[in-house]
């Protein structure tokens, strides 16, 4: 059983790994050939991949439901919302325009997801402002340049900002444009490289570490 | 007097959020007109390799954004399209986002509209959306009808005035890359690196220090970032829009962040020699 | 599309955008029932999409001119759904394997290349122009050699942080700590933009055309707060008089 379970899954990983790997350094046709195959099965995998979700929430909240669980009928919102699109994608092919006019699924897109989607991210700006006010606080020399360095892109990003750094700081000959532009491709741009190296490093290593089978965690329990 | 900042410091947050949004509504209510006084390097550099590019050269405009993040990137989408339209370029409209689609068709609207003399199948198309970037990105390095037989509403795509002379890469003058996700960075892995096709880009605010590198390394030819790049191109194209409008609006919370984050310091200094 | 079916999108979009702000406010049962009803939107928008974008064109109507061939990842694909019965899970392996092996083979050679090679070949190449540019660009050629040095040393964790060493690492944490606040910076005003593109939504939706949709609605959300609070005070005074 644990060859099954365990052997062949790590056997697949260890050739197609290793094909794969041997495809960037062999330029023939048959390298292009397995190259298209595997993505064009990856695609056909990924459209099943959305089913696993799918189903997960759908029991979830269904559970919730038959329970009578603390909240069940905001799990019913869940249900409604995945119909009020999904039929109206039925009926329209999944098309959200049609000659030019609005589908009722380009209207539950426009008019639906498309505000909810918006207005969960846009959240954050006002737990942004509360950040700012109570959290950042300079109560060292590190959490000093922070503090410099963001204030100088909060002013520089704005023309009122600039404006007003010109007014008080200008006649220095420090312009916040340049100084703006040498924070974000000069200093900015030394952190992030050290950063990346470091990652791709330990991006490497750890592909590397599938590929030959020493990191299993991906297997889940009995691996 | 430290009670009374010990109080504003422990204020209820509901405040600042009420403030925040008066700070946002009255300059959408009361516009103003203030214009950007600097253009920052990513971006001219961005402008300056459209500019340099010969005309009719074919452009992947690839819009991978959702509703999330598309005010900030639909400007910089527009303002990039918009230029290379003016330059008479090609441009084929793509998506690997589940969330664009829905976008693009407006987009694809709204750029029909701003240019009317512009033919759609002769200097614009709009491509199916693709699940798979990197079957997608591999694929048109050999052959983009393998992938794209057919444009967004099932017109054969080969035979378009648009795709003449056009198979894979080696017929291409430039990816465009829109998009706050990590399809950003695979664009610069699988297409310009791998295939030395040229790609220049957009993306949030948030993640464009995080593809500084790449610009000066010149594995980014250009790099918008939020809106601020988006109001930045409008300016060198000349053709102020969204993005100007935004950041002017813009300016009033950034003042408010500004203030509070020196007030808030201030008073904490002062607290201590209390 | 009909005026009225617009018009009727603008009340939803209000009603929708502000049940969400209204937790800012409070917790209360119409964010929660917005919160809900987005996930199941945005379930069934992605089910749809995946459903008429991908799977219909690569699965069906393959399948339909007899390329029998699609079967094999699709079975692959069908085997994922063995995660939601815990005695067969294992057999989502042979899936998860196949897409785990492609990927990191892909990823190892684009990594080294792109992400290692090149931006050490960024750090160093203007060193062979540096007879060619002016102050600001040869300082900024050694500041960029120097920072990455610096920074590179503090995430290196094999060498004990003393000495010299420690003194390299401190200047790499303020190199860092340059770049957070820059990033912190520039994550305001992305934080801004997207709630201004909400605002601009209601402020439009709030003119006669959509017969002031935004103002009657919040309008209405402040009545039912008002009324909240009252009747949670009512309440509470009810439960504490019984107390006593």
């Amino acid at each position: 059983m644990k060859f099954i379970k365990t052997y062949i899954p790590l056997t697949i990983v260890v050739v197609i790994g290793t094909l794969t790997l041997a495809t960037y350094f062999i330029p023939h046709r048959v390298s292009l050939l397995y190259l298209d195959g595997m993505n064009s099965w990856l695609s056909i995998i990924y459209s099943y991949a959305i089913l696993v979700g799918f189903i997960s929430l759908f029991l979830s909240h269904g559970k919730k439901i038959v329970r009578q669980s603390q909240g069940w009928g905001y799990s019913l919102f869940m249900f409604l919302g995945f119909f009020l699109v999904f039929v109206p994608a039925c009926l329209s092919s999944g098309k959200q325009s049609v000659g030019g006019i609005m589908t009722s699924y380009g209207w539950t897109y426009q008019y639906l997801f498309q505000p909810l989607s918006s207005t969960m991210f846009s959240v954050l700006a006002f737990y942004i402002i509360s950040t700012i006010y109570r959290s950042f606080r300079v109560k060292s020399a590190q959490a000093f340049v922070l503090f410099l360095c963001a204030l100088i892109l909060i002013l520089g990003n704005v023309p009122m900002g600039q404006l007003l750094w010109e007014d008080i700081i200008g006649w220095t000959g420090l312009h916040i444009a340049n100084l703006t532009d040498w924070l974000m491709s000069v200093v900015s741009v030394s952190a992030k490289r050290g950063i990346m190296i470091g990652l791709a490093v330990g991006g490497v290593v750890t592909c590397l570490k599938m590929i030959f089978t020493i990191e299993r965690s991906y297997l889940g329990r009995d691996s | 007097m430290k009670q009374f900042l010990d109080k504003l410091f422990k204020i209820d947050r509901r405040w600042l959020f009420l403030l925040l949004t008066v700070v946002i509504i009255l300059p959408i209510a009361f516009p103003t007109n203030m214009k950007m006084k600097s253009i920052s390097s990513s971006t001219q550099t961005a402008y300056d390799f459209v500019e340099a590019m010969p005309e009719r050269s074919f452009v992947l405009l690839s819009l991978d954004f959702d509703p999330g993040t598309r005010p900030e990137l639909y400007p910089q989408a527009l303002a990039i399209c918009r230029h290379l339209l003016k330059k008479n370029m090609r441009v084929a409209m793509m998506t690997f986002n589940a969330g664009a689609p829905g976008i693009i068709t407006e987009f694809k609207d709204q750029i029909a509209a701003a240019f009317p003399d512009k033919k759609y199948g002769t200097d614009f198309v709009v491509l199916p959306y693709r699940a798979v970037f990197l079957a997608t990105v591999t694929q048109l390095a050999t052959d983009i009808y393998a992938q794209y037989p057919e444009d967004a509403d099932g017109t054969a795509l080969r035979g378009m005035p648009i795709m003449e002379g056009v198979r894979n890469y080696k017929d291409m003058g430039l990816a465009v890359e829109i998009s706050g996700t990590t399809l950003f960075p695979s664009w610069i892995y699988y297409v310009g690196d791998k295939y030395h096709l040229p790609v220049l880009g957009g993306t949030t605010a948030i993640t464009q220090l995080s593809y500084s590198p790449y610009v000066q390394t010149g594995q980014l030819k250009g790099l918008l970032g939020g809106m601020r790049g988006a109001a930045e191109y409008e300016a060198l194209i000349n053709e102020p829009g969204i993005a100007t409008k935004s950041l002017n609006v813009l300016n009033f919370p950034h003042m408010l962040a500004f203030i509070i984050a020196l007030l808030s310091n201030i008073a904490l200094i002062v607290m201590k020699f209390i | 599309m009909s005026e009225s079916m617009l018009i009727l999108g603008a009340w939803v979009t209000g009603l929708l955008t502000l049940g969400i702000f209204s937790f800012l406010y409070k917790d209360n049962p119409i964010f929660k029932a917005t919160e809900n009803l987005y996930v199941g939107v945005g379930m069934g928008y992605y089910v749809s999409l995946y459903f008429f974008q991908v799977w219909m064109p690569l699965v069906y109507e393959p399948l339909k001119q007899g390329h029998y061939i699609v079967i094999i990842p699709s079975v692959m694909g069908l085997l994922l759904l063995s995660q939601l019965i815990p005695k067969l899970s294992w057999l989502s392996r042979y899936t998860l394997t196949f897409t785990i092996g492609y990927s990191c083979g892909l990823a190892i050679p684009m990594t080294i290349n792109t992400d290692f090679i090149t931006q050490i070949w960024g750090t160093v190449q203007p060193f062979s122009l540096i007879s060619k540019v002016g102050p600001m660009a040869i300082f900024n050629t050694f500041f960029i050699l120097i920072a990455v040095i610096c920074v590179l040393t503090y995430f290196f964790f094999s060498v004990e942080s003393k000495g010299a060493v420690k003194k390299v690492s401190n200047i790499g944490i303020y190199i860092l700590m340059a770049y957070f606040g820059a990033a912190f910076g520039n994550t305001v005003m992305a934080r801004f933009s997207l709630l201004y593109g909400r605002f601009n939504t209601l402020y439009k939706y709030g003119g006669e055309h959509y017969l002031y949709s935004t103002p009657v609605l919040v309008l209405l959300f402040v009545i039912y707060f008002i009324v909240k609070h009252y009747m949670d005070k009512r309440t509470l005074s009810v439960q504490s008089a019984q107390q006593n």
